[in-house]
């Protein structure tokens, strides 16, 4: 008995040990306790006495076990957001930063495990604005795409430096390609890891590309003029599109009206067909209560099946209860008066006509599905044929035929709508004056240039569309004659100066560890260093609409950081950690 | 300094002109002139802080503390504030894209051909090179020719371009674009065995006319043999024949150094690298570093707008800034025997300088003025002691 009492309890107290030993660590994780206050161990060393990164800092995504929260202290803390910060310290719990300030003046968690870089520099992960990183030649230079085309679906990892991102301090990139298509399809968002990447949800479709130059090239005004015009005829008719998918949906939503009525009306001829046994449903019955059928008419007076009486309780509705007795047959309970009224009933439906099947949909002019139900049927002879079709059965509803699928126009539409930024390739002025025009005359609420680099001069006209640039090739400097004129180096310092948010990015994913190089020129072309760090942070952040959970040290923010030994403008700044959500994605041997 | 081809009024009123305008902002060339700033880098092992040195005739004639006090108090100072000084750079064998006229298509071998008769000081590309950096370079004849002739060291300057050295280096090539299919040699081996028929006749001291006779010369000593090779083969090649003949060679181009490093390094060879380009490869980006780590002399050649971005290239993967800076200023000029002349700010070479508003190093820092022999050719006078932007970079750091 002893026995079988203790194997009795054992699952019990089993389950309840499992669960306890799941969420130990969670519980342990949270533990104020005094005697694991660390101290900061010196130049980047975690804390821990092996002087390795402990597992729970280092549980990879996928893992069930809660890390640790990572302390980050150095020399300086470029939080983007504000001022420089002299000691600072960043406190990432979980994927968030959930403190950021100065040494002495931030609590840090008594369980943390804390790098320390006292000569380091931290900055935010660095956002690319545009990569072809975990792309390849064919998705490089397929011209077949268009407008539905995904890049998120042809995404890989090469294993190759154009996927060594995260080692390059980028945690955020944005890829796209620059392939010769005119529509080139929607580029995505996605997190580099130290193995490849992850994609961003719900950012897989994160704006559609259109290209609306040749490229720097000799090519004709004309030429030009004519490539703007192809762009801008992609707009045409997306009005009509729209049109026809709205006149669809709602085509659908009467088709669904129309059907459920035509099922109820069916529902109800069959359940007045049956022959009248039991009770239940009776007259009393409230429309569609006890019924299995959900939407439909109201079954009144209907009687249930196998249900004795009226206002039996299957039917939900009043009337006495029955007076059931156990030692009678069914038919010496029903009382005389029911047994009448149930013949009056039958005798009642014997003169009506059997319900007809609904007849089926004909093609050509006399199809009845096709005529408006507001209108008496074709051929219809006066009131007597409408009162003798009175209780015919409704026709059955052809579902609508849906407009032929267009992504490319489809994603156009979103553009219009502002539920998608579009972004224009556009090198020359004339080109970008084209975008702009583009912009301006479809009214499409986000719209940023990509390669402008003759977009300094209409800096002013770019300011006021409102537009955002992001810039590449800064680092190649002059172009060869003719467009000498064009240097992409000097540009970031006229959009600054004429109040047009810009981003610097690589452009191509061998690029990716320059990032910091190409924002360095544009310094040493004008730009204030401020701007330059903001243009490869913060702002491609706000270009990608995901500056509230990137792109600067701030509480509630992604734990994105790169802690860097020197200035990250100085030539020879080496990366000496990468924390992406706050997971270690990068740190130096 | 020589000045052999004089102005000619014609083609050049635009420059005279342009010239006019300049001397009228800056200090006579008869009088001395003291350059101060914040950092004056007149070598690589000689910097200075708030540096000065004082230019008389286009020259570098006192530095720091050894300006004579009555010659400071006389001379125009120019003072560039916050700013870094460094020594112009140096373009090593290039024919600043004149190609056709810088080698004889028909004839494989002229290596007693001069590129100075070829130079033309109006050239466009001779202009625009101040705003680079550059401040002198080796006119070389082309690589089209095994034999190419005869390169010179010339300066761009405020009109015009003006020689410094009419006859510096042989320039050899054993390159795939030497190799002619219409007229011999068409193949490597061929391109070996001309070289090594020549150099056997030179060194036997018979026979041969002029053009033994510069062979003859140059394995004597009197000017460094110049030797474009690319591929390992042709660095091999030109190894072989370096170490046959007892010359050290300078190799040009030199894209699979790495191949023969230890044989380079054994020879004592020196290197013209290609220009660095921010695509390349990891591995090729640390070339320089390899090289610096060998002890092999190497300088950074090929377009002059890709220099600066060259060394920072190589700073980025692993060079010290010490050795990227004397890539670009005293070793080019040291490997061509020209390091009394330009190469450095150090007396007596010409006061040929750039001035950046920090390390030229750091892209960070802007260019803010170039001289020549003294004379301003590029960007803003002195006395602004507010570089472009310096406030701004330092902030970023």
């Amino acid at each position: 008995m002893r026995t079988q009492r203790s194997l009795s309890v054992f699952p019990v107290s089993g389950l309840l040990a499992a669960c306890c030993l799941a969420l130990l660590p969670a519980l342990t994780a949270q533990d104020p306790t005094p005697a694991q206050n660390p101290t900061p161990t010196p130049a980047a060393q975690p804390q821990n006495p092996e002087g390795a990164t402990p597992p729970a800092a280092e549980g990879r995504r996928g893992g069930r076990a809660r890390r640790a929260p990572v302390v980050i202290e150095a020399g300086t803390v470029h939080p983007v957001a504000g001022a420089p910060i002299e000691n600072g310290v960043v406190v990432i719990r979980g994927d968030r930063i959930v403190a950021v300030g100065k040494k002495g003046e931030v609590e840090v968690p008594p369980n943390a495990t804390v790098h320390s870089f006292p000569n380091g520099h931290v900055y935010p992960g660095l956002v690319d604005a545009a990569t072809d990183a975990f792309t390849d030649d064919s998705l490089r230079n397929d011209g077949s795409n268009d407008g539905g085309s995904r890049f998120a679906d042809d995404l890989r990892v090469q294993g190759n430096r154009n996927d060594a991102l995260a080692a390059a301090g980028i945690t955020t990139a944005y890829v796209t390609v620059r392939s010769p298509a005119l529509v080139r399809g929607k580029g995505a968002i996605v997190r580099p890891t130290r193995d490849g990447f992850e994609a961003w949800s719900g950012k897989d479709a994160a704006a559609l590309h259109l290209r609306i130059t040749n490229g720097v090239g000799p090519s004709h005004a004309l030429q030009r003029q004519q490539q703007v015009a192809q762009v801008d005829a992609l707009f045409e008719g997306l009005e009509d599109f729209r049109k026809q998918l709205n006149d669809h949906e709602e085509a659908v939503k009467k088709y669904d009206k129309e059907f459920a009525d035509y099922l109820a009306w069916h529902q109800k001829k069959k359940d007045g067909d049956k022959p009248a046994g039991g009770g239940g449903g009776g007259a009393a019955a409230p429309a569609g209560a006890g019924g299995p059928t959900g939407p439909g008419p109201a079954r009144e007076g209907r009687p249930t099946r196998g249900r004795p009486g009226p206002g039996g309780e299957g039917g939900g509705g009043g009337g006495e209860p029955p007076k059931n007795d156990p030692q009678k047959t069914p038919q010496e309970q029903v009382s005389p008066e029911q047994l009448e009224q149930a013949l009056a009933t039958l005798l009642a439906a014997l003169p009506q006509d059997p319900p007809k099947p609904a007849p089926a949909p004909a093609p050509g002019p006399q199809d009845p599905a096709k005529q408006d139900p507001q209108k008496p049927a074709e051929g219809a002879a006066g009131p007597a044929a409408a009162a003798e079709k009175k209780d015919e059965a409704p026709k059955r509803p052809t579902y609508p035929k849906a407009p032929p699928r267009d992504l490319q126009r489809e994603a156009l539409l979103a553009v219009i709508d502002g539920e998608l930024p579009l972004r224009i390739e556009a090198h020359r002025a004339d080109e970008v004056r084209g975008a702009l025009k583009i912009g301006r005359d479809r009214q499409i609420p986000v719209l940023v240039l990509e390669q402008a680099f003759g977009a300094d001069a209409c800096a002013a006209e770019i300011a006021t569309a409102g537009v955002s640039v992001v810039l590449t090739d800064t680092m190649a400097g002059p172009f060869e004659p003719p467009y000498e004129a064009m240097n992409p180096a000097k540009v970031p310092a006229k959009l600054h100066a004429a109040g047009v948010p810009f981003a610097l990015a690589s452009g191509r994913a061998h690029l990716a560890a320059l990032l910091p190089l190409l924002a360095a020129t544009a310094v040493g072309n004008g730009l204030p260093a401020d701007a330059a760090l903001r243009a490869i942070t913060l702002t491609p952040a706000e270009i990608l609409g995901i500056a509230q959970d990137t792109g600067s040290l701030q509480t509630g923010k992604f734990g994105d950081l790169v802690v860097t030994d020197r200035p990250l403008f100085a030539t020879d700044s080496r990366i000496l950690m990468v924390l992406a959500k706050g997971r270690t994605e990068f740190e130096a041997k | 300094m020589e000045r052999l081809l004089p102005v000619r009024a014609g083609r050049a009123a635009p420059f005279v002109s342009f010239a006019a305008c300049l001397c009228l902002l800056s200090p006579s060339r008869a009088q001395d002139i003291v350059v101060t700033a914040k950092k004056v880098v007149l070598a690589t092992d000689a910097v200075l802080a708030d540096g000065a040195f004082l230019i008389r005739q286009g020259k570098v004639a006192f530095a720091g503390t050894d300006i004579p006090t009555e010659a400071r108090k006389k001379a125009t100072v120019i003072d560039y504030g916050d700013a870094v000084i460094v020594p112009g750079f140096v373009l090593p064998p290039t024919t600043l894209g004149r190609d056709r006229d810088l080698a004889e298509a028909s004839l494989p071998f002229t290596p007693d051909l001069r590129a100075i008769e070829a130079f033309d000081p109006w050239q466009e590309e001779l202009a625009k090179l101040p705003a680079f950096g550059v401040t002198s370079l080796l006119l070389s004849p082309s690589p089209r020719n095994i034999a190419g002739g005869i390169g010179a060291l010339v300066k761009p300057g405020q009109d015009n371009g003006v020689v410094a050295t009419a006859e510096v280096h042989l320039a050899l090539s054993l390159t795939q674009v030497a190799r002619n299919p219409e007229r011999p040699p068409t193949s490597l081996m061929g391109a070996v065995d001309m070289l090594r028929s020549a150099f056997t006749m030179a060194k036997a001291g018979t026979g041969g006319g002029p053009d033994v006779a510069v062979l003859r010369s140059a394995l004597g000593g009197s000017r460094r043999i110049v030797i474009h090779a690319d591929l390992h083969v042709e660095l091999a090649a030109a190894l072989d024949l370096a170490r046959e003949f007892g010359f050290e060679p300078v190799l040009v181009g030199a894209r699979e150094a790495e191949k023969v490093l230890p044989r380079i390094v054994a020879q004592k060879a020196a290197l013209v690298l290609e220009p660095l380009r921010p695509e390349q490869r990891q591995a090729q980006l640390r070339l320089p570093t390899l090289l610096a780590e060998a002890g092999v002399p190497f300088c950074f050649g090929g377009r002059a707008d890709q220099l600066r971005t060259s060394a920072v290239l190589a700073v980025r993967a692993g060079l010290d800034r010490k050795a990227a800076l004397q890539a670009l200023t005293r070793t080019p000029a040291q490997l061509f025997d020209q390091h009394t002349v330009v190469g450095s700010l150090r007396a007596g070479c010409g006061a040929d300088f750039l001035v950046f508003t920090g390390d030229p190093l750091d892209l960070t820092s802007a260019h803010v003025a170039t001289f020549i022999d003294g004379v301003r050719v590029f960007g803003e006078a002195g006395n602004a002691p507010k570089p472009h932007n310096a406030a701004a970079a330092a902030g970023a750091r």
